[in-house]
């Protein structure tokens, strides 16, 4: 499983200094330090967004539609929290959006565009190393179905806290902050994901 | 501890959010109580079964949010309106009297009005004074009294300039060419020019900067060749790895793995593995395979 350290580029302490100076630039209108801002954060942003939303064009909305907004509310930016919690809570609310005009419009498909084409959710998820058995190999694949199908059961707050803490690796506390809840809602949610995850996967472990 | 509590914490103890002493007593109760210690284990399992990479993000695009973004942000910046200075000087108002700024406002204007009959003719620069042609840019827009209105305008005047690439201020023209969205044949010949100039850290930034975010290939080729001498320095080497797992162009990903493995650094071998796995263009994945052989590196990760 991801650690926080690992999975996000968190500047370290020496590199938030430079980070507040930064985005003070960018607060006056430096145009370089803005898109130095950028590319700190957008690799995870839109990691993130793919991996929630599973489509390009989806992720690519909210990719666009977070930065925009960032760039114009930057100026009501206050230090009173971290700039990654702050650009994080404008991309889960986006994200949420989403994912709930999703599940409003139809039952989510299972499908999830990669780099080979349109394929099943589930597919996308770690697969089985070449040479391994074929009994294990559909084994693995009706594991990584239910697995795709245990999200799609998830609602939306659910699924983004979920996505938060084991594919991202962070705290609940940081996600409840994120997510304008407390921590205590973030366990509740990871509590009813992770029985969700159990009742799809239960007979085959 | 009852069962019960511990079904309720165990998800939340796998992921690490419990309390020292709530892992404790729950590791208690799991020595005494073999069906709580078996649901533990297949929770580990569960979890561990829905693995830990998320969905990757499909080349490319990565590269085209940046340059459209990039494209908004011009736009977003161009069409923005500066706020007038009635509404900077009422936004200056201390928040807690916010019911008083319509009223403000409206005081403001009727000052506005009654200045507007009673001052004489303030006289100015006037339009008629102006070069519409000539303005580039408006800069700041208000409404002093009805009827008329202050511009801040940038005028531009054609210039014939020539001179040394290796003059600062040609070379600072050039650099903000680079910056022109509406023009990829001006940003294309700036770069080629600011190409033989590459021993200068700005210059090399500035080419940094349109390898990794202009829209037009042509552009970013260029770029990648005035970077060429510079390939070994470690800021060149991590644009020409970004470039290689993320521009969507096969022809600058070919040009930039063959500049990156002149230097066997093994802080490329990362990059060149993930090339091996994800690369779909088959030289370039050879080429990573090659370099990795070379540098005794193996072509995959454990």
């Amino acid at each position: 499983m991801n650690t926080h350290g690992a999975t996000l580029v968190l500047p370290a302490q020496a590199g938030v200094m430079d980070e507040a100076a930064t985005i003070r630039a960018a607060q006056r209108g430096d145009q370089a330090a803005f898109e130095r801002l950028v590319h700190t954060y957008d690799q995870s942003v839109l990691r993130l967004a793919m991996n929630l939303l599973r489509s390009s064009e989806d992720a690519y909305d909210v990719y666009q539609e977070a930065f925009l907004r960032v760039h114009r509310n930057l100026q009501n930016f206050r230090f009173d929290c971290s700039f990654h919690t702050w650009l994080y809570r404008i991309v889960t609310n986006l994200c949420l959006d989403h994912l709930r005009k999703k599940k409003v419009r139809r039952q989510e498909s299972m499908t999830v565009e990669t780099e080979t084409g349109i394929v099943d959710r589930a597919a996308v998820l770690p697969e089985e190393r070449p040479g391994s058995d074929p009994q294990r190999t559909l084994f693995s694949h009706e594991v990584r179905a239910k697995i795709g199908s245990a999200l799609q059961t998830m609602t939306p707050r659910e699924r983004m806290v979920f996505e938060l803490r084991h594919y991202e690796g962070l705290r609940l506390k940081a996600i409840g902050e994120m997510l304008g809840t407390t921590e205590e809602a973030a366990k509740n949610c990871l509590f009813r994901a992770t029985q969700k995850m159990r009742s799809a996967l239960g007979e085959f472990v | 501890m009852t069962c019960e509590t511990f079904r309720e914490l165990l998800p939340l103890a796998l992921y690490g959010e419990v309390s020292f002493e709530e892992e404790e007593q729950l590791d208690e109760h799991a020595m005494t109580c073999e069906s709580c210690a078996e649901d533990r284990e297949r929770l580990t399992q569960i979890i561990r079964s829905v693995g830990s990479e998320p969905a990757g993000v499909p080349p490319g695009l990565l590269s085209r949010c940046r340059r459209d973004l990039s494209a908004r942000l011009t736009a977003d910046g161009s069409t923005r309106r500066q706020p007038a200075w009635w509404e900077r000087a009422l936004a200056a108002l201390n928040p807690s009297l916010s019911w008083i700024k319509p009223a403000s406002a409206l005081a403001l204007l009727s000052i506005g009005f009654l200045g507007g009959r009673l001052m004489p003719d303030w006289g100015s620069s006037g339009s008629g004074s102006i070069d519409p042609a000539s303005v580039s840019r408006v800069r700041y827009v208000d409404s002093d009294i009805p009827g008329r209105v202050r511009l801040v305008v940038d005028e531009t005047r054609q210039r014939e300039l020539t001179g040394e690439v290796s003059d600062a201020g040609i070379r600072r023209i050039l650099m903000g060419a680079l910056g022109d969205p509406s023009d990829p044949g001006l940003r294309a010949e700036s770069v080629d020019l600011l190409g033989s100039s590459s021993d200068n850290a700005d210059v090399r930034q500035a080419l940094v900067n349109s390898l990794r975010s202009d829209p037009n290939s042509g552009v970013r080729l260029k770029a990648l060749e005035g970077l060429r001498r510079y390939a070994a320095e470690s800021e060149i080497r991590d644009a020409l790895c970004e470039v290689l797992l993320t521009d969507d162009n096969p022809a600058i990903r070919a040009q930039a793995i063959d500049m990156l493995v002149q230097h066997k650094d093994t802080e490329i071998a990362g990059v060149l593995q993930e090339l091996v796995r994800k690369e779909e263009n088959s030289y370039i994945r050879s080429q990573s395979l090659k370099a990795l052989s070379e540098m005794k590196a193996s072509a995959g990760t454990f």
